[in-house]
């Protein structure tokens, strides 16, 4: 379980990342996060696995509390928290496999990891992540050769390759094609109903937010102003969150 | 300098386009032209009086005396040597040093800079004179040219990659931080990618040009070709002189070819 307590995040130039944020987020739950480009989704999400520290509050990530983490117990920490994002953030010039590998350097025996050989055990985990997301046939493809979704793909069977208890999604989708994304959201939807993966995903697609989520997080300024579940988020809700502007009508507002 | 100009379009709308440096630009260059000549004393009359005495060193080189090459191989090699040693030694010393001079990687300021400046210092040092320090620390021969060429390569090939380094997409490196890998982990596998065959390409290119410049560091006694070439010009030897400078140049020839060919297959 992942709960904010009076979360706050002040940033050095004094912006307000985060505002006296409270929250649960129970094992298994999939979770989308919408707000407007800079209102905290992405330093909400961060502040989970420490990747932004926090300023104000408790956060704690199955009774641990992240913020009194160090070194070697915040890699250990990390070790079941996957993250995917918006650019993938894959080596590109080397083959899909060596990528899913990454995520088992941390486990290797040191010499191991200094010369990249890996288990055979290894080699049998990543190639399973793969065949989890369906692109098995991709293993020894360069990572540049395949298409965005793909892309994407790869960056979930690394993730699902450390046996992540939750998965965090920064923007997953913002560099897909409508047609694409949705494929790759039915991967999140498979990984967290099959293997009851926590599933955290910052959103700017409304729509894909309402179809795929049970529960949405409105997010406004680093507060919350909306928490419920997805089939009750309504235009006013909306409204809310995207500062009082209608959904649909933002174009005009620019 | 040329004022901005307005472009204005059939339906009114009108872009400013920038003034743009291209007179001024030309006006400087001239100048500095100018005052080069001022302060070098470079005169044509000279060139046209003497030049012709260049070539009679040149005629004097041919034919090249082929009986001389039996001991333009020993030197030969020495210089090859050099090179490799010193590029190889330069290059690897080289990683540490970038990798804590790049302001992606080391976050301290300080320590970015202290290593820049010692970088600049370095690379200000001329080849010939690091040769000829080296002479006196460690004796006449082919260690200090080796140290020599050494030096050079860590400054040249150390720049190129703290600059490499800095221009290479940290996503990957994130994605590991995330996943509970050390620092150094991400830099080995997310970075080292990245970086290794620009940095290969970099030593090669550096070994290329070490292979000429280890030709001359004889001259302060470092070993190598410089060592017979200063000998045999002092001796007014000139058609040994072209036996040696025909054997650099097949040599600089063959080198530069395998080297080429390798870079090219670096993608």
């Amino acid at each position: 379980m992942i709960r904010f307590e009076h979360v706050s995040k002040v940033y050095g130039n004094g912006v307000k990342g985060l505002d006296d944020v409270t929250l649960d987020i129970e094992q298994g739950e999939f979770v989308a996060i919408i707000g407007l480009s800079g209102a905290g989704k992405s330093t909400l999400i961060r502040a989970v696995n420490r990747m932004h520290g926090i300023t104000e509050g408790t956060l704690t990530v199955d009774g641990v509390s992240v913020g009194e983490l160090r070194g070697r117990e915040l890699r250990k920490f990390r070790r079941k928290i996957g993250m995917i994002f918006q650019s993938f953030n894959l080596i590109t010039r080397t083959t899909v496999i060596n990528n899913v590998l990454t995520s088992r350097v941390p486990e290797l025996p040191w010499w191991r990891s200094l010369l990249g050989i890996y288990r055979r055990e290894d080699k049998i985990a990543a190639l399973e992540a793969l065949d989890q997301v369906g692109i098995l046939d991709k293993a020894y493809s360069r990572v540049d050769q395949l298409s965005g979704g793909q892309q994407q793909r790869v960056a979930l069977a690394r993730t699902l390759a450390q046996n992540p208890s939750i998965i965090l999604a920064d923007e997953p989708v913002a560099a897909l094609d409508p047609v694409t994304a949705k494929q790759v959201m039915d991967d999140f939807r498979r990984i967290n109903r099959e293997m009851k993966i926590t599933v955290i995903i910052n959103i700017h697609h409304v729509d894909l937010a309402l179809e795929y989520a049970d529960r949405v997080i409105g997010i406004r300024s680093g507060q919350i102003v909306y928490d419920g579940p997805a089939d009750q988020v309504s235009g006013e809700v909306l409204a809310s969150i995207y500062n009082g502007k209608e959904y649909g009508k933002m174009e005009d507002a620019g | 300098m040329r004022r901005g100009r307005t472009i204005t379009l059939p339906n009114g709308k009108t872009v400013e386009r920038p003034p743009s440096h291209a007179l001024l630009t030309a006006v400087l260059l001239a100048a500095a032209a100018a005052v080069s000549v001022q302060v070098t004393g470079f005169r044509l009359s000279v060139l046209t009086e003497g030049g012709y005495r260049f070539f009679d060193i040149l005629k004097q080189m041919v034919p090249p005396n082929i009986s001389y090459l039996d001991k333009v191989w020993g030197p030969l090699f020495d210089t090859i040597k050099m090179s490799v040693l010193g590029s190889a030694a330069g290059a690897v010393l080289a990683v540490p040093f970038s990798v804590t001079a790049s302001s992606n990687i080391v976050k301290n300021r300080a320590v970015i800079s202290a290593v820049r400046i010692f970088y600049s210092i370095v690379r200000t040092l001329p080849t010939l004179v690091t040769a000829l320090i080296a002479t006196y620390i460690f004796g006449l021969g082919t260690l200090a040219g080796t140290i020599a060429i050494g030096v050079f390569t860590f400054s040249y090939v150390g720049k190129l990659l703290y600059e490499q380094i800095e221009t290479v997409d940290m996503g990957a490196y994130e994605a590991m931080e995330a996943l509970g890998a050390t620092g150094f982990h991400a830099f080995l596998y997310s970075v080292v990618p990245q970086i290794l065959p620009g940095y290969i390409s970099n030593c090669l290119f550096c070994f290329e040009g070490n292979v000429r410049y280890a030709a001359i560091l004889g001259y302060v006694g470092a070993g190598g070709l410089g060592l017979i070439i200063n000998e045999k010009v002092g001796w007014r030897e000139y058609d040994k002189v072209g036996m040696i400078l025909i054997t650099l140049f097949g040599a600089v020839v063959v080198i530069e070819f395998i080297s080429h060919q390798i870079r090219k297959r670096l993608t």
